[in-house]
C-alpha cells in the first residue's frame, strides 16, 4: 500500500510549497488518477509518492509518505526503486542511453541490483511480455517512436518488480493510438497486482483507467 | 535457458575473436609508443592501422579521419617550414604529422570496429566502477544528443524569425540566441538523467551484473600484459633518454 498523509513538499532553495497538502492511498492492483492544470503539482506529487523527493533531490517534506508501512524518508534510493517506480513525463530522459538493444535497456535496473544473469534475463522477458513489447527486444532504443519509448521506459521500471508505480503524465506526448497502447499496459500491470498512481490532463484517459480520480486544483 | 539449449539472447556471448579491451590495449599501446618515439615507430603504427582497416573494410573511415587532420598538417608545415621563428623545418612538421596520425588512426579504427557499449561492458566486467562507465558512456552519447538538440533549437529560433543563413557575420550573430537554450536544455537533461538513474537503482551497493560476455582466448590476457609492458617500458625509456639529453637512436629516425 502506498499512503500519503497530508503530504506537502517544497523544493530545495524555494519558499513556496509546490504540492498542496494531499492524502491518498494506492492499494495493490488499484489505479488512482490525479488531474490538475499545469503547475498544480502533478510532477511533484509523483516525485513525493516515489520517495525521490526528498530522498534524492532534497527539499522539505511535511506529512508522511509510506510505502508498505515504511516512511520513504527512511529508505535509500535503490530501495525506493524496488518499491515504487517513477515514470517521467519525458520518457526519453529515462533511458540510460548506454545500450544497443531494448532488452539490454530493460535489463539495466536488474543488473544494477547485481542479480544473477539468469534472473535478470527472466525479469527482462517478463517485463517485455507484460507490456507486450517482445517484438521490440532487439531494436535500438534510440530509434523508437514516442509511444514505444514510453513502453520501454515503463518496462525498465517493471523489471525492478516494484509493488507500486507513479506515472507522470504518461500519455501527454502521445497520439490516441499510442495512448491506448499505454493504457492497455497500465491495465495489465494493475491486473498483475501493481498499485498505480497516474497524473494526467486527459480526463478520458483517467476515466477509462482509474478506480478513483482526485483533483489537485490549481495548486496555489 | 530456453528449450533447445540456446542461451537467452541477453546472455549469449558476443561474436568475434578479440575482446574490446584487448583491442583497446593494442590501439592505446600503438598510439602511446608513437607519441613517445615518433619516427619509424609512428610510421609503423600508421601503416599497421591502414592494413588492418583495409582487411576489415574500414579504410574509408580511416581515410576520413586522416583527411580531418589536413588543416593541422598544413598549419604545422607552415609554422615549421615557412616561418623563420618556427623551428624544426619540414622534418619536424613531418614528424609531428606522423605522430598525430599514429595517435588518431588506431583509435579511429578501434571505435570503427568496436561499439562503445561493448567496450564499456568489457571494462566494467573487468572491474571498472559503474559510475566511471556511466560518465564515459554518457559523455560519448552526449555528442549526437547535443547535435539533435541544436537542430531542434535552430528550427525553433528560425520559426520565430531568426536569420541563421547568409553571410558569415550574419550566421555568427544568429548563433548567439542558440547558445542559451542549448546549454540550459542540456543542463536540465543532465538533471533528469541523474534522477532517472536513481529510479533504475543505479546507486545500489555491490557489483552490477554484466550480461555480455566477450571472447577471451588463452592468448588475450598475456597479450594485454605484454602490450601494457611494452607501452610502459617504451615510454619510460624515451623519458629517460630525454632526461639524459641523449637523442633518439638513429634507427628510430627516418629523417
Amino acid at each position: 500500500m502506498l499512503v500519503l498523509e497530508r503530504a506537502t513538499y517544497r523544493y530545495p532553495g524555494t519558499t513556496r510549497w509546490a504540492l498542496p497538502p494531499i492524502s491518498l492511498e494506492v492499494g495493490a492492483g488499484r489505479v488512482v488518477g490525479v488531474r490538475g492544470p499545469n503547475e498544480s503539482g502533478k510532477t511533484t506529487l509523483c516525485l513525493v509518492a516515489s520517495g525521490l523527493a526528498p530522498v534524492a533531490i532534497g527539499g522539505e517534506l511535511r506529512g508522511r509518505v509510506l510505502i508498505d508501512g515504511r516512511p520513504t524518508v527512511e529508505l535509500r534510493t535503490h530501495e525506493l526503486a524496488q518499491r515504487c517506480g517513477l515514470l517521467f513525463d519525458n520518457p526519453a530522459a529515462q533511458l540510460s542511453g548506454l545500450h544497443r538493444t531494448v532488452e539490454e535497456e530493460v535489463a539495466f535496473g536488474p543488473c544494477n541490483l547485481g542479480l544473477p544473469p539468469a534472473e535478470v534475463a527472466e525479469r527482462t522477458e517478463e517485463a517485455l511480455r507484460l507490456l507486450r513489447i517482445e517484438d521490440l527486444a532487439g531494436r535500438d532504443p534510440g530509434r523508437l517512436s514516442g509511444g514505444e519509448v514510453q513502453l520501454v521506459a515503463l518496462a525498465g521500471l517493471v523489471a525492478l518488480r516494484p509493488a507500486h508505480l507513479a506515472l507522470d503524465e504518461p500519455v501527454s506526448r502521445l497520439d490516441p493510438e499510442r495512448s491506448a497502447r499505454v493504457a492497455g499496459a497500465i491495465e495489465r500491470l494493475a491486473a498483475a497486482g501493481v498499485g498505480v498512481l497516474v497524473t494526467e490532463h486527459d480526463e478520458g484517459f483517467l476515466a477509462r483507467l482509474c478506480d478513483t480520480v482526485l483533483d489537485l486544483g490549481d495548486g496555489r | 535457458m530456453p528449450a533447445g539449449g540456446h542461451p537467452h539472447p541477453l546472455l549469449a556471448a558476443s561474436p568475434g575473436t578479440t575482446g574490446p579491451v584487448t583491442r583497446l590495449a593494442l590501439a592505446a599501446s600503438g598510439a602511446g609508443l608513437s607519441l613517445a618515439w615518433g619516427g619509424w615507430v609512428a610510421i609503423a603504427v600508421v601503416v599497421g592501422s591502414a592494413v588492418l582497416a583495409l582487411a576489415m573494410g574500414r579504410a574509408r573511415r580511416l581515410a576520413l579521419a586522416g583527411l580531418g587532420l589536413l588543416p593541422v598538417a598544413l598549419s604545422s608545415l607552415a609554422v615549421n617550414a615557412l616561418l623563420p621563428a618556427g623551428g624544426g623545418g619540414v622534418t619536424a612538421a613531418l614528424d609531428a604529422l606522423t605522430r598525430l596520425l599514429a595517435l588518431t588512426l588506431p583509435m579511429t579504427l578501434l571505435f570503427a570496429i568496436t561499439p562503445v557499449a561493448d567496450l564499456l561492458a568489457d571494462l566494467e566486467a573487468r572491474g571498472l566502477d559503474r559510475r566511471v562507465v556511466f560518465v564515459l558512456g554518457a559523455a560519448l552519447a552526449a555528442v549526437p544528443g547535443m547535435q539533435e538538440r541544436a537542430v531542434g533549437v535552430i528550427e525553433a529560433q528560425r520559426a520565430r524569425g531568426l536569420d541563421t543563413e547568409g553571410s558569415w557575420p550574419r550566421r555568427a550573430r544568429g548563433l548567439l540566441p542558440l547558445v542559451g537554450p542549448l546549454v540550459i536544455g542540456s543542463l536540465v537533461e543532465i538533471e533528469e538523467r541523474a534522477l532517472a538513474l536513481e529510479v533504475r537503482a543505479f546507486a545500489a551497493p555491490g557489483r552490477r551484473t554484466v550480461l555480455r560476455r566477450f571472447p577471451e582466448g588463452r592468448w588475450q590476457r598475456p597479450a594485454r600484459w605484454a602490450l601494457a609492458g611494452l607501452l610502459a617500458g617504451g615510454v619510460a625509456a624515451r623519458v629517460a633518454l630525454q632526461l639524459a639529453g641523449v637523442p633518439a637512436p638513429a634507427w628510430v629516425r627516418p629523417w
